[in-house]
């Protein structure tokens, strides 16, 4: 399938008509479309969408309602028309699709879907198809369930991940779609047909048996088994119409929230701010304690700076007093040996008389000696009331409270300029919250967190009460076996007819299981052809599939690669989807909204080498933000076949550009 | 002739306001602190007090401003005999003091490390 022209008229933001060529040369397949958030690249895909599906999505693959896809200046200025039309080629056949909405008659201003007429026309070799053949013709082209992997956008990529995680509830719905998309529930609603026409049947016969001699016991166990199974049945249904209804809330909360997700995020700031602005409070009043504490003992400190003065020179003259003290004791000693050698006349060290002239100069010498010793005074008293004194001094030191303080007064400071920071930041973000309700923000997050959790609940009930079912089921088949091999038993019509349900229902049983078989593992060759060329590790060697459809990347040793980058997620979820696509549709178009949210240069390079190659037509929206045009399309210039931007012409109006 | 000391001491009421302000002003603690402060501050600025304190209100018994005579000491060894009582010399360092303090707090903050700086810078000049 290839593409031709797309023409849209009042469709979303684009006011008017508008007309876009698509790329049909084989080796020049690629299509570049440019556009700031906003603009209208997800309203260009979902154009694609609604022209051949009739439906267009917003977040959480929610529908977007018919009359919410008009343009509303174009509405503004009562054009209430809007229609998307595409000419494209598949298999040598040329194809016209056009989808028109327009505002009944009798509606002013339509405000429901149900205020629009819809029509659809499709011409295939300028014959028209019959209205009620339009769908089965196009889903002969391009299934819708297959759709959302070549009409594709960053959250598919989002939830494809979850696959990836093993046992992950989103990761068992995926697996339900990506069998939609495969083709097994044919046989799946083959094989429950037939177990409705088996539990028919067996109820039949434990009718019939109750009346054969011999038999009533097996009957009746039948029987209770039989409305066991009914009753657990009805209990699924009951839970699974609860778990729907938990899931549309929790999803209608979870798009309110989001529009309300900065609203909160402001408010967990502010409460963190104001829990800052509490404990700076808490820090600066046992600052300013401490502060009072030390300040108590500052006197101390401007003392002991005047007192150290006084307390040296104290010293100092205690110094001098002891010196004179030492002095006077040194001639005390020398007076008494000199007072011994007149009195003896005996030298005092080696006993021999000394001369007269030695006992004169000896005389002279002690004379001298007492005439300097009348002239010591010593002052005991000064000596004891310095050392008392200096003993008082000294008992007033420093504390220093004069460093503490101004260590005291330096946190004060930062405290007091980040006192204002925070406070001038509070009130920035009161201002981002007022008007809203934060209030009831939280109360819907917190409900969100009580559904979430409830659909958990739900769902093991419903895995439980269906294990519960199987094994009755199972009871049932081999009550059914013994039954047949019973000749009373034989004997009924509805024993043979449960036979026969019986092995028809095995034979769908073993042919669901091997076509998953068969399907999984072109998955899986697929994803790994995608896979090599998309990764830049060279030791990852394949991909392998688990029941969930889950892919694991296995390294050139064998061994299961545990830890993966958030970029290698993103492009193990890459080949799954393109594994997919080829698996559920012949080569087509693919169109890829804003893709390469957390991949870096290499991996975009090689998304871009590749996909063109897998694809008819490769179609890319992108923003400035998520590529750099002039040196990360590098890959893509040769096989760029056009190239347009999307301009913003108001806030409701956007146009085309071609570049 | 020996100088009775006395048991009490305070200030001029005006001072005594600006002592209650200090505490008040969340400066100090206790006013006894800041008495304490000002005395200190006086002596380490080498004041000579005026002689009368006019207006004069006891304040606090000398037991409460200097329990373990550190104060007493400080004044007999700093300042020269005279026949003045020391606690009497105390009080006239306070009233000083006060005012002074109280002058420094004006701004709203009372810069207690500066105070210390500065006795220091005039004792080295």
């Amino acid at each position: 399938m290839r593409i031709k022209s797309l023409t849209m008229n009042n469709f979303m933001p684009y006011k008017g008509v508008h007309t876009l060529s698509f790329p049909e040369h084989p080796n020049r397949n690629v299509m570049l479309v440019m556009g700031d958030n906003m603009r209208g690249k997800t309203s260009f895909l979902n154009a694609i969408r609604w022209a051949f599906y009739g439906r267009a999505l917003g977040r959480h693959l929610r529908e977007i309602p018919t009359h919410q896809l008009h343009n509303t200046e174009a509405g503004q200025e009562g054009d209430w028309m809007f229609e998307v039309h595409i000419q494209f080629e598949s298999e040598k056949h040329t194809y016209d699709l056009r989808r028109r909405a327009s505002k009944k008659n009798m509606v002013a201003i339509p405000n429901s879907p149900e205020d629009f007429d819809v029509v659809i026309g499709l011409q295939k070799d300028s014959m028209a198809i019959r209205a009620d053949q339009i769908d089965f013709e196009i889903n002969k082209i391009a299934p819708e369930q297959v759709s959302r992997f070549f009409l594709f956008d960053g959250e598919l990529l989002q939830e494809y991940e979850n696959l990836l995680i093993e046992g992950s509830e989103q990761g068992k719905k995926i697996k339900k779609a990506v069998e939609q998309v495969l083709g097994v529930p044919a046989l799946i609603y083959g094989r429950d047909e037939l177990s409705t026409i088996f539990k028919k049947a067996q109820k039949q016969q434990a009718k019939d048996l109750s009346q054969v001699k011999g038999l009533e016991r097996q009957a009746e166990q039948q029987a209770h088994y039989q409305e066991k199974q009914l009753i657990l049945s009805g209990d699924i249904e009951r839970i699974g119409a609860k778990l729907k209804e938990t899931e549309k809330e929790r999803l209608e909360l979870d798009d309110k929230l989001d529009g309300l997700e900065s609203i909160h995020e402001a408010k967990a700031h502010l409460d963190m701010l104001q829990k800052r602005q509490k404990s700076i409070l808490t820090e600066q009043e046992g600052k300013q304690h401490l502060r009072l504490e030390a300040a108590s003992d500052v006197w101390r400190d401007l003392l002991s700076v005047k007192l150290s003065i006084k307390r040296s020179q104290l010293q100092a003259r205690q110094k001098q007093l002891a010196e004179k003290t030492e002095q006077k004791t040194v001639f005390e000693t020398k007076i008494k040996q000199l007072e011994k050698l007149l009195n003896t006349s005996e030298c005092p060290t080696c006993h021999q008389e000394i001369g007269e002239n030695l006992r004169e100069e000896a005389g002279r010498e002690l004379g001298e000696l007492q005439g300097k010793i009348r002239t010591f005074e010593i002052d005991h008293k000064e000596s004891m009331e310095i050392a008392a004194e200096l003993a008082h001094i000294s008992a007033i030191r420093s504390t220093g409270a004069g460093k503490r303080i101004e260590s005291i007064d330096a946190d004060l400071r930062r405290l007091d300029v980040e006192l204002t920071q925070v406070e001038n930041d509070a009130e920035k973000k009161r201002k981002e919250i007022k008007g809203y309700d934060t209030a009831d923000i939280a109360r819907m997050r917190a409900l969100r967190d009580t559904l979430l959790k409830e659909e958990s609940t739900l769902q093991k009930d419903i895995d439980d009460t269906q294990a519960k079912i199987d094994d009755i089921t199972r009871q049932l088949e081999v009550l059914a076996k013994l039954l047949q091999d019973d000749p009373a038993a034989r004997a009924s019509k509805s024993t043979a007819k449960v036979r026969v349900a019986l092995e028809l229902q095995e034979l769908f049983k073993q042919s669901i299981e091997r076509l998953r078989g068969d399907l999984k593992g072109r998955v899986e060759k697929l994803a790994t052809e995608a896979f090599l060329h998309l990764t830049t590790q060279k030791s990852y060697h394949k991909l392998e599939i688990n029941d969930n459809y889950g892919l694991q990347i296995i390294d050139d040793t064998s061994q299961r690669v545990e830890v993966r980058s958030a970029g290698a997620e993103q492009i193990v979820a890459l080949s799954l989807i393109d594994g997919l696509s080829r698996t559920g549709r012949a080569a087509g178009p693919v169109i890829m909204d804003t893709p390469f949210g957390r991949l870096d240069l290499k991996h975009r390079e090689n998304i871009l080498k590749y996909l063109p190659n897998t694809a008819s037509q490769f179609i890319l929206l992108v923003h400035d933000g998520e590529i750099r045009k002039e040196t990360d399309l590098e890959p893509l210039y040769d096989k760029i076949g056009l190239e347009y931007e999307i301009l913003e012409v108001s806030p409701r109006h956007s146009k085309f550009e071609r570049v | 002739m020996s100088i009775t000391e006395p048991t009490n001491v305070g200030l001029n009421q005006g001072t005594h306001q600006k002592l209650k302000r200090l505490k008040e002003d969340g400066h100090f603690g206790e006013m006894v602190d800041a008495y304490r402060c000002a005395i200190a501050l006086a002596l380490a600025y080498g004041v000579v007090p005026d002689d009368n304190i006019t207006s004069r209100s006891n304040i606090f018994n000398v037991g409460t401003v200097d329990p373990d005579k550190e104060i007493y000491t400080a004044i007999k060894a700093i300042i020269p005999k005279g026949d003045i009582a020391v606690y009497k010399m105390a009080e006239r360092l306070a009233e000083w003091g006060v005012n002074e303090l109280s002058d420094k707090a004006k701004s709203g903050f009372l810069d207690f490390a500066s105070l210390i700086n500065d006795a220091e810078s005039q004792l080295s000049s």
